[in-house]
């Protein structure tokens, strides 16, 4: 027993390691089945959970839809989205003087130029500044112009600044002159519709 | 199971017969004799079984016993030193063997063998031959009174000097065993005269005797005498026996043995030979006279099972192995398609939902950014008409101040609600006392202060610059020079904050 008679075991010996080779063959075999079950199963969880993210995220849009939908639509139909319209804009200002009583008005429209990255928030939004110089003959009419032209106005603007100013000798005069200027600049903003509509 | 299937034979000049063993089960081949038929037919059934290994139990006359007490060594010493004893004692003897009994408790502590020799096996050799020829693998040979040793540790025999009388195929053996290990045995063989019953006490007392002259039995020990004989002839040697009181005496019955050797009475009772070859088939062989050469086969025999046990095992744990690993992929790819029909039920139900949106261009997240954006630059600015109020209450309390002009700004960014506002303005009825000029802008700023949504008020543009740095020039008027003074103009900058709604 001591030392083996290899001579006579060849087949016994044969035997066993073919029964190695096969068990290592087999097992190899079948561990290599696990990896590729186990990462087709990992693939598996992370396409579903996708899909569950994106059926979370359709539930979401559909929520949005429902709930921002008929003020977005209103938003277009007032001009706040898509290009800008100047002539409406023009045709506010001088119905609001008209309206308000007032006695004419200068306009500038400066070319249309990007917002701040912080007020834009990603969006396309555009700011047009438009300067107005009217006369007027006591101070409320300024907040009287701006508050017919912010009823009249087609579109989203912001007063950003106004300057009254004394015309001539302050001096009293019954007449019914206007002395006194009023200059605003306002700022018009259009968003340009972007496209990617439905997912 | 399979590895302890085995042939037991058990050969005595006249015959040989054949035990099939394997635990629990036995098979009794049958008996052959030494003619040349006996030996044909053994060697045809030799033939079937030659895959099984073999144990050959010896029972002859020519056997011999001696113990011996050798120093303790091990290893290859140990086997120099018993070759050499071996061929001391029993000369040219080729079937010997030792076994090391137990180990000397005083002294030097030496070890204290059994030796044992087959003195003449011209009659085993045709048996052996047969064995070879069919390359049976022999994996023992011991004498008989081993196997009866075996039979007496199944009988629970727990006296420790006893003489077992075994009467088989005519004879008789007389086997001495101390403290259930053989040190002595001999056979009266059936042709003698001694073999008569009556003379089976004198047999045993003469053994007796030999035993303690040879010192082998101390001379104040009590045998213990063991009647075995299923033909039933030793029992009326058991009276004159306990006659003696160096004896104690007692008959072993077929039933009692069958029942401690797991054997049914009536096989037993037919095959009575069976009883020692099924009490040492199971064990380890102790005793062992087969010649190196002669157990190569077994050798063979025993690395060829070896391996073929490790293939099996190896076999089977692949096997098992593979297959759990590929239940345990199954069971993965089963989960994988429970998945698969989830990400599917998820996509059709995504589709519908997608389904019941309305055409547009836009993503419904800029839909609401959009909206959003709009609401935040939609919101109310600060009222106007509440700013021009708390600058003309300011102004309404002083008189001799002018507003020549009014201009106002506010951030886009929040907080839109509050307003920086540049006033200029100026003094009207200035005597040239700018001292007196500054207390009314003070005046003026102090009631700014105190109107409404007005939150901070500073000086922005001074009539008169007073600082040591610079060059102050001017001029003094008389008490009726009034209209020839100059304007006194100054600028104010204030902070507006209108009241949260």
């Amino acid at each position: 027993m001591k030392t083996p008679p290899f001579a006579v075991l060849k087949l016994s010996i044969l035997l066993a390691v073919i029964a190695l080779a096969l068990t290592t063959v087999g097992s190899l075999w079948s561990w290599r089945q696990v990896e590729i079950a186990s990462a087709a199963l990992q693939q598996a969880n992370s396409e579903l959970n996708a899909a569950r993210k994106q059926l979370d995220l359709s539930h979401q849009q559909k929520q949005l839809i429902a709930t921002h939908l008929d003020a977005y639509q209103a938003l277009k139909a007032r001009g706040f989205i898509g290009a800008e319209n100047r002539l409406a804009w023009v045709e506010a200002a001088q119905q609001a003087n008209r309206d308000t009583g007032l006695y004419g008005l200068d306009y500038r429209l400066t070319p249309q130029v990007a917002s701040p990255a912080a007020l834009a928030q990603g969006l396309k939004l555009g700011q047009t500044s438009m300067t107005l110089i009217f006369p007027i003959l006591v101070e409320t009419d300024l907040p009287r112009f701006l508050a017919a032209l912010k009823q009249r106005a087609p579109g989203i603007f912001d007063v950003q600044r106004c300057k009254l100013s004394l015309q001539g000798d302050p001096v009293f005069e019954a007449i019914n002159q206007p002395r006194m200027l009023a200059e605003c600049e306002l700022l018009w903003f259009t968003i340009a519709e972007q496209a990617g509509g439905n997912p | 199971m399979i590895f302890t299937h085995r042939l037991i034979l058990l050969a005595t000049p006249r015959h040989i017969g054949v035990l099939d063993w394997r635990p629990g089960q036995m098979h009794w081949l049958g008996e052959f004799s030494d003619h040349v038929t006996g030996q044909a037919a053994f060697r045809k059934l030799i033939t079937r079984y030659a895959h099984l290994p073999v144990l050959l139990v010896i029972d002859t006359v020519d056997e011999d016993y001696r113990s011996e007490i050798l120093p303790h060594v091990q290893g290859r010493a140990r086997d120099e030193m018993l070759a050499r004893k071996l061929k001391q004692v029993f000369r040219n003897a080729r079937f010997t063997g030792s076994w090391l009994q137990a180990r000397e408790t005083g002294g030097r502590r030496d070890d204290r063998y059994l030796l044992a020799a087959l003195t003449d096996t011209d009659w085993l050799l045709p048996w052996l031959s047969v064995l070879h020829r069919e390359q049976v693998p022999l994996y023992g040979i011991t004498p008989l009174a081993m196997a009866c040793q075996h039979m007496l540790n199944k009988l629970k025999v727990q006296e420790t000097h006893v003489l077992l009388a075994y009467r088989l195929n005519n004879s008789l053996r007389l086997s001495y065993y101390h403290n259930g290990l053989l040190r002595f045995s001999r056979l009266i063989s059936g042709e003698t005269p001694t073999q008569l019953p009556g003379n089976a006490a004198d047999e045993i007392a003469k053994t007796q005797l030999y035993l303690t002259g040879q010192r082998i039995l101390p001379r104040e020990a009590r045998l213990h005498v063991l009647l075995l004989d299923p033909s039933g002839q030793l029992d009326s040697a058991q009276a004159p026996l306990n006659a003696d009181p160096a004896f104690s005496t007692r008959l072993i019955d077929l039933s009692h043995l069958g029942h401690a050797l797991h054997i049914p009475d009536a096989f037993l009772a037919v095959t009575p030979d069976i009883a020692p070859l099924a009490a040492i088939a199971g064990e380890a062989i102790q005793l062992n006279l087969a010649p190196a050469e002669l157990m190569q086969r077994h050798t063979e025999f025993r690395w060829r099972r070896n391996l073929h046990a490790a293939a099996g095992v190896i076999g089977l744990a692949g096997l098992l192995m593979t297959a759990a690993f590929w239940l345990h992929a199954q069971d993965l790819n089963n989960q994988i398609d429970q998945l698969h029909q989830q990400q599917h039920h998820t996509r059709v139900r995504h589709q519908a939902i997608v389904a019941t949106f309305p055409l547009q261009t836009v993503a419904p997240e800029q839909l609401a950014q959009t909206v959003s954006l709009a609401q935040q630059l939609n919101a109310p600015q600060p009222d106007a008409v509440k700013l021009l109020a708390a600058i003309g209450q300011a102004m309404d309390a002083s008189p001799d101040i002018t507003l020549d002009a009014l201009a106002w700004e506010h951030a886009l960014d929040p907080p839109r609600r509050e307003v920086n506002i540049d006033l200029d303005a100026s003094l009207t009825k200035f005597d040239g006392n700018y001292r007196a000029a500054m207390q009314r802008i003070e005046g003026l700023m102090n009631r700014l202060r105190a109107a409404p949504g007005i939150v901070d008020v500073n000086l922005r543009n001074s009539p008169v610059n007073t600082d040591s740095s610079s060059t102050l020039t001017g001029k003094t008027f008389g008490p009726n020079a009034s209209s020839e003074a100059p304007a006194v103009n100054f600028g104010l900058s204030v902070r507006y904050r209108e009241a949260s709604p």
